[in-house]
């Protein structure tokens, strides 16, 4: 078989994300920040390659295509109306401090009636773009945020210890810092520590007004004497050590998709909890890989989330030989909600690296 | 002064100014500065290889991360903040025990409930659900602050960059909390700020820095090997991680 030249390859990127069913966007390049910003907060905002205009508003040069893609969605007033969108095209960020241009690829569905089908079409979406480019055996890992969500609301602790090791999923330092304190529990506060909580909202409330600082500004002298009690009151009553343990357990299961799946069904159901749905939806998409690519293996990691918390359900990557990342994406639906919808929006979509797929594609023909 | 001189920066006022000249001093090295305080550029008695320019602290910073000088004295949280990854362009030749002092983080004191990084990461992730913005962290150290965040796994925040008087911040509403310099921790007292146990960002001191990034010929990595010497404490050798 003839290999396809680079432009070969390119005119089929702009044919697989011109093709009749989904519309192709085209974002501008100077975007304004602060959207950003809100969204991600500083550890994104450090990539933005920002400007200022003379009346002191921040602008960047576009670094990805889903937000603006998603805020148009919202702003023209689309909300109930399924949106299949596609892109082609640079986007712009800096690494330690140099600028750098990218080209990226990818499809955007949005409020698509079902989000598992949706979830399946972004898969062979990112897929076909591989085959392009002649990847069939990409390495592809897949992470469960939903699944870990279930799994937390189902080891029946506190919703304020939940919210802690939920803050820190996907990120692996601070979850291990996060479980090191709940394996060894310090010394906790003891004795002659008021615990009315009238009381401690008084004392706060003295010391904010020393200090001259508004008691309505920022956190509320309640909100700091609330969890300051909560504090208390986690640090008296830890999660047990076996439920610790079934949380370390799960979270350094990674495997080949169906045995690492089969691993947690285990041991959640040793430990008396349900998963039964949650695991069958990672299950099938991840059998829907395996169909759309039997080249590739597909690996499922049970700590691999990324960390911006609007993302949902099912995650992805796609790496190539030397371990680039060729494509990522997954459910997000919580990010329209971010954005000021009114009401839960479903959305999945991937992204590729379209500079990374040329690479690989000329590795592959050596 | 020609094209080959060893270019020194040395900041150009108070403390840092006369304790530099001092150090270098007692290393029978008198810096001089022939035009007065108003004049920018000095030299060293003795050493007419060795042209010296009078700097702000945290230019000296950056003109070693740029290469625009080929050896300075400056506070080393100046080089950590002067560009992302900025200590990757130089060399910490020698701590000179001067202008010793931490980047830290500071709530207000009457933020009970934090005493660690770990309370501020809960604080930081429920925030803006509760208040409709995100917490607010006053400093100059951007990038300071942002690796340290992040090294927490604190995301939910924004920076608001402050020129000066970041411990005044809280009070006059304009953050929740600072990333601050402090070396007695007294100006954070007064205003009522309390640093985090494990608040600690990084120690800081005046450092004899060598810049990578200047252009080092044969000659000039000579001249300053020979300088080296002449102040001691220092192995030889230096220039060869140029």
């Amino acid at each position: 078989m003839a290999k396809k030249t680079p432009s070969e390859r390119r005119g089929a990127m702009v044919r697989l994300v011109e093709s009749r069913t989904v519309q192709r966007v085209t974002p501008p390049l100077l975007l304004p920040a602060s959207p950003y910003l809100d969204l991600a907060g500083e550890e994104f905002g450090r990539q933005l390659l920002l400007t200022t205009s003379n009346n002191g508003i921040e602008y960047c040069l576009r670094p990805d295509f889903t937000l603006p893609i998603a805020k148009s969605y919202l702003d023209e007033g689309m909300q109930g109306v399924p949106g299949a969108y596609t892109y082609l095209g640079p986007i712009f960020r800096q690494e330690n401090g140099i600028p750098v241009e990218y080209d990226q690829a990818g499809l955007e569905l949005i409020g698509q009636p079902d989000a598992s089908a949706a979830l399946d079409q972004v898969l062979t979406f990112a897929r076909w773009a591989l085959a392009i480019y002649d990847i069939t055996a990409p390495g592809v890992r897949l992470g469960g945020v939903g699944l870990f969500e279930a799994f937390l609301a189902a080891m029946g602790i506190s919703p304020q210890w939940q919210q802690r090791i939920r803050h820190r999923f996907g990120h692996p330092v601070a979850m291990k810092r996060l479980l090191d304190r709940l394996t060894n529990p310090g010394p906790r506060i003891s004795g002659g520590v008021p615990d009315a909580r009238e009381t401690i909202v008084d004392i706060v409330t003295d010391n904010m007004l020393s200090a001259s600082l508004s008691l309505v500004g920022s956190r509320l002298p309640e909100e700091i004497a609330e969890r300051y009690l909560e504090k208390q009151a986690l640090d008296a009553v830890p999660i047990p050590p076996e439920r610790v343990q079934l949380l370390v357990d799960y979270l350094g299961v990674v495997d080949v998709a169906p045995r690492a799946l089969e691993r947690i069904r285990i041991m959640s159901q040793k430990a008396g909890l349900d998963l039964e749905a949650p695991l069958a939806t990672v299950r099938s998409h991840a059998a829907a890989l395996t169909a759309l690519s039997p080249r590739a293996q597909v690996m499922f990691d049970a700590s691999f989330s990324p960390r911006l918390d609007y993302y949902t359900g099912v995650v992805f990557e796609m790496t190539g030989e030397n371990g680039d990342i060729l494509a990522s994406g997954g459910e997000y639906s919580r990010l329209l909600t971010r954005l000021g919808a009114t009401e839960a929006i479903a959305a999945s979509g991937c992204a590729l690296w379209t500079d990374r797929l040329e690479q690989e594609a000329l590795l592959q023909d050596e | 002064m020609s094209e080959e001189n060893l270019v020194i920066a040395v900041p150009s006022k108070g403390r840092l100014e006369e304790e530099t000249r001092r150090v270098f001093g007692e290393s029978r090295l008198p810096i001089t500065r022939p035009g007065g305080v108003r004049s920018y550029s000095g030299s060293i008695k003795n050493q007419p290889q060795v042209t010296v320019r009078f700097y702000p602290a945290a230019e000296i910073a950056r003109e070693l991360i740029m290469g625009a000088v080929d050896m300075g004295v400056t506070g080393s949280d100046l080089i950590y903040e002067g560009a992302e990854n900025g200590e990757a362009s130089v060399v910490f030749v020698k701590p000179l025990n001067f202008g010793q002092a931490n980047v830290v983080v500071a709530v207000p004191d009457a933020w009970i409930d934090v005493t660690h990084m770990a309370d501020l990461a809960d604080v930081a992730s429920d925030f803006r659900l509760r208040h409709g913005r995100w917490l607010r962290v006053a400093t100059k150290y951007v990038h300071l602050t942002r690796k340290f965040f992040a090294d927490w796994g604190i995301a939910e925040y924004r920076i608001v960059e402050s020129a000066g008087a970041t411990e005044a911040a809280p009070a006059s509403g304009t953050a929740d909390l600072i990333v601050d310099i402090t070396s007695s921790g007294e100006t954070l007292t007064a205003n009522a700020l309390r640093i985090i146990e494990d608040g600690l960002i990084m120690k800081s001191e005046a450092n004899l820095i060598v810049s990578k990034a200047a252009d080092w010929t044969p000659l000039k990595k000579a001249q300053l090997e020979a300088l080296l010497s002449i102040m001691g404490g220092v192995p030889p050798g230096t220039s060869t991680l140029l």
